[in-house]
């Protein structure tokens, strides 16, 4: 794990009654994407604008660097934000917003320019210097607002939902853009985000946030197999949760009592028995099938939506319905249809049962 | 929808934040204080002092004042019937001029919009000059020789004058009503009348409303057209300038005044908190770009012939005022002759102290209008609310009441200032400051908060990022708000009358004297000139503003 770059230790800001950013605490090491990911009005923004110093914590501390930051204004700390609606300068040229940050930084006409070149150049918008940012695409847009912000060479980049603006086509490539020029340049960069495809994508952490608190923190993998908790669970990827029991903890694996019947996953030592919990299921850790064999439990197909590449299928098993993955294989199932599901016990997450 | 929201909340919040930043900013304090003391003495202080002059049993004894009730009974009539005609007219003509395929639509727009560029009276006086005693049509045409002065010309004159305000405010309604609405009504089986009544008429009834207090408010605080046309209709306006201007009584004037302001400002608080609030927000997505069906045959031929007629007067009017001005003798000798324009330049010293005078208040309330608004806006000046209503107060006040308080106020004995143009320039910078300070006001809330957050992101200060986007990004609207504190100063008659003296004469004053003194053709001359001056100036100023084009007047609530 790389040395943190930027901490925030037990960062608070209230909004009124409303704690948009409670008592957070992250190390967002150097040169990688660190995404804050979380629903709408989860606190992202605040935390970013806080980070940015838009204005001050209630509490807590930032450290970029190791040097505490958090009482200075946003025009002394070394970072620089992308705004969600870039926020170009509608008076000033595409060129001029770029330079814009050189200028107050005193550097000299000479090496403005070619600082503002070469940026546009890295961006491929050298023929757009002269025209207002009014005129450009969106895409075209949000680049400028990246350059505008790397001009400056900050130590940390703020980026609020920079593609939440473009059209879902546009998205993904400006997404695999983003990831490419942060690699080639190595800039420690701080995503924010609420699609969590977008962060699995882009990331080399993800923070989970949900009401202003950070939930868990890892990298794509880790809080896609193994998240903590059921919100993170749900919030990143599709997910089938099963309420079970513990009858009991053996050398074999852990034997549960659960709607579908008991179930055995590997030997985990921190259950005890007796104890409540929740299985996580991801589509994936279920198979269908057409016969019966050892294991496989009866189940109905109720609804198929097609992904593309994937069907999803809404599966009737019991009294519970569960959603399963499925490679699509060129013929299609009817809906009502009798089929044999089988559970993947490796491939089975066990979450502990929040209080209802 | 969602973000808009969230928007709107960080600006709350941000401005919490400034008001903790606010105590540390001695700058912010000063200013806020200088604004506010500023408007405390040209604002307020006039206005106690017009309410204060007369003693309380002058106030308990006004009923039995025979002129005061006459006045006011007259002033309630005149603002009843020409409100009525003006929304009725101004929604017909807002009808045709609406719609994008009206033919001739530029043309009947640009007819609304000329009476608002010019001096309150040009239609008082050509309309003299049409149907008086030697009027064109009276006289010319059917050789009468009775004078058309009294209530009921004042009523098609008030009614000329004051239906553009309705015309194009309601147009703004009308214009903006999504093509989509109406589309989806005709969908469900409306005719074209059942849409309008159903649809149309209700969305456009905010508007109206509106209209119609607007108009309210400048035919109750008119002044020119009734001294003009009026003959012996007595209005509270025109009455408390007779009473000043015949008896030096200073004490009857303001209570006539007086009288005047607690309608103004019911009429002022209906417009602005009670009408605006209830316009409907539209409910849309993206692309209704839709075009509206085109008028039911008889209804476009009716409106086309009504419009005309309107129009046509409106021009008849102007060119009357032209024509006069090349004229001999009106009505007698209609040689043509430029003899008008050498009395005209004997003037040419009234024409310039307007345009210089109207020029420099318009540059104070600009700059006033701006300071007060970013403090309110973008500083959250903790006293932020009784600078905002300082600021539009003098919106309520009828001119003559403003004048007759810088009368009593700043022109007698012992004030500097007293008998100075600046005198004057300070009224009207006063006066027109709530159109520059709403002006302001909605250029910078146009102006996205995260703007200056950006600029503060990339390494500007306090002061660079007021220049660099607050300054920068307003500068349209400032030229806009400046056009209209200039028209609004040149066109003045009502506030002029009473601070005018010696050195500082103004067109507007000079051009009622030669009416007085029936000297029409001089007078036309004078008027002409006066309104092409202005409307160059406009022009230019037009150029200047990129696109922020201010109608004097037309405002948003
Ligand atoms: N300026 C503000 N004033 C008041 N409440 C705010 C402000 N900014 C954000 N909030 C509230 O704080 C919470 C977090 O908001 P935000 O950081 O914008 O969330 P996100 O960016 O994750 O959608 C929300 O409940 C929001 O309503
Ligand atoms: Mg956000």
């Amino acid at each position: 794990m790389d040395k943190a770059y930027v901490e925030l230790a037990h960062l608070t800001k209230h909004f009124g009654d409303v704690a948009a950013v409670a008592d957070v605490c992250l190390d967002v090491p150097e040169g990688r994407i660190t995404t804050l990911l979380g629903p709408s009005g989860c606190g992202k923004t605040t935390l970013l604008r806080l980070i940015a110093g838009f204005f001050p914590p209630d509490a807590g501390e930032i450290r970029i660097k190791g040097v505490r930051v958090d009482h200075l204004p946003p025009q002394r700390r070394s970072t620089a934000i992308v705004f969600q609606d870039y926020a170009l300068f509608p008076h000033l040229t595409v060129f001029e917003n770029v330079a814009y940050g050189l200028r107050r930084r005193r550097v000299a006409a000479p090496e403005v320019t070619r600082r503002v070149r070469e940026m546009l150049a890295f961006l491929g918008l050298e023929d757009h210097g002269g025209a207002s940012p009014l005129h450009l695409s969106g895409g075209q847009q949000q680049r400028v607002a990246l350059a505008r912000a790397l001009a400056v060479e900050p130590d940390v980049l703020l980026l609020d939902e920079p593609l939440s603006n473009l059209d879902a086509k546009l998205r993904t490539r400006v997404r695999t853009e983003l990831k490419e020029i942060q690699q080639s340049l190595g800039k420690t960069t701080i995503f924010v985000t609420h699609d969590q495809e977008e962060a699995l994508s882009i990331s080399d952490r993800v923070a989970v946030m949900d009401a202003g608190r950070i939930r868990q923190v890892g990298s794509p993998v880790e809080v896609y197999a193994h998240p903590l908790d059921r919100f993170v669970a749900d919030f990143v990827g599709i997910a089938n949760f099963l309420p079970a029991t513990v009858r009991a903890v053996t050398s074999e694996g852990v034997v549960l009592e659960s709607p579908l019947g008991t179930l055995m996953t590997p030997p985990r030592s921190e259950f005890t028995e007796g104890e409540r919990l929740t299985i996580l299921l991801r589509p994936e850790a279920l198979r269908l099938s057409f016969e019966s064999g050892t294991g496989t439990l009866p189940a109905r197909i109720r609804s198929t939506s097609f992904l593309g590449g994937t069907r999803r299928h809404h599966v009737q098993v019991g009294q519970l319905t569960l959603m399963v993955d499925e490679s699509f294989s060129g013929t299609a199932e009817d809906a009502g249809r009798q089929i044999w599901l089988t559970i993947d016990v490796a491939r089975l997450h066990l979450l502990p049962s929040e209080p209802a | 929808m969602q973000s808009e929201s969230l928007t709107q909340r960080s600006v709350v919040a941000h401005s919490e934040w400034r008001v903790r930043a606010w105590f540390r900013e001695p700058v912010t304090l000063t200013v806020g204080l200088a604004v506010g003391g500023l408007l405390t003495v040209f604002v307020l202080l006039p206005i106690l002092q017009v309410i204060t002059y007369p003693s309380i049993q002058d106030y308990f004894h006004l009923s039995e004042n025979s002129r005061w009730v006459r006045a006011t009974s007259n002033t309630f009539r005149m603002v009843l019937l020409s409100t009525c005609t003006s929304t009725v007219v101004g929604f017909l003509y807002a009808m045709a001029i609406s719609r994008p395929d009206f033919p001739g639509r530029g043309f009947f727009r640009l007819m609304a919009v000329l009476p608002l560029f010019s001096p309150p009276f040009t239609i008082g006086f050509s309309y003299l000059l049409m149907f008086g005693r030697f009027g064109v049509i009276t006289h010319g045409l059917f050789g009468l020789e009775a004078s058309i002065l009294g209530w009921w010309s004042l009523w098609v004159v008030q009614t000329l004058s004051n239906f553009p305000y309705a015309a194009l405010a309601i147009e703004r309604a009308l214009a903006t009503t999504p093509p989509t609405l109406e589309a989806a009504a005709r969908d469900l089986g409306g005719g074209w009348l059942a849409v309008f009544r159903t649809i149309t008429l209700p969305l456009a009834r905010p508007a109206v409303a509106g209209a119609a207090l607007l108009v309210a408010t400048y035919v109750l605080a008119d002044f020119a057209n009734p001294l003009i046309i009026g003959g012996d209709f007595p209005l509270l306006a025109t009455e408390a300038w007779y009473r000043i201007d015949g008896w030096g009584d200073l004490r009857g004037a303001t209570l006539l005044a007086a009288t005047l302001l607690p309608p103004a400002t019911l009429l002022f608080i209906g417009e602005r908190y009670w009408v605006s609030r209830r316009t409907y927000a539209v409910i849309g997505g993206r692309g209704s770009s839709l075009d509206r069906p085109p008028l039911p045959g008889l209804l476009q031929w009716s409106l086309l012939a009504f419009c005309g007629l309107v129009a046509g007067l409106i021009l008849s009017l102007y060119f009357g005022v032209v024509a006069g001005a090349f004229t001999r003798t009106w009505g007698v000798d209609w040689t043509p002759t430029l003899n008008q324009w050498y009395v005209a330049l004997t003037k040419a010293d009234h024409i310039r102290n307007s345009l210089v005078f109207a020029a420099t208040a318009g540059l104070f309330a600009t700059v006033l209008a701006t300071v007060a608004a970013y403090l309110v806006d973008q500083r959250a000046f903790p006293a932020g609310r009784v600078l905002d209503a300082l600021c539009v107060l003098p919106a309520a006040v009828p001119g003559v009441f403003f004048g007759i308080g810088y009368l009593l106020v700043f022109n007698r004995p012992g004030v500097p200032l007293a008998g100075t143009a600046l005198v004057l320039i300070l009224a009207f910078t006063f006066h027109n400051l709530p159109f520059s300070y709403q002006i302001a006001r909605a250029g910078l809330a146009q102006i996205h908060p995260n703007m200056a957050d950006a600029a503060a992101d990339l390494g500007a200060f306090r002061f660079r990022i007021l220049w660099d986007v607050h300054l920068r990004l307003i500068f349209p609207a400032c030229v806009a708000a400046w056009t209209t504190a200039f028209v609004n100063g040149v066109t003045n008659l009502s506030i002029a009358v009473f601070l005018v003296a010696g050195g500082n004469q103004v067109a507007t004053f000079s051009i009622l004297g030669l009416i007085g003194d029936n000297r029409l053709e001089a007078a036309s001359a004078v008027t002409t000139a006066l309104l092409a001056a202005t409307l160059l100036v406009v022009a230019a100023a037009w150029r200047f503003s990129r696109g922020a084009r201010v109608i004097p007047g037309v405002l948003s609530g």
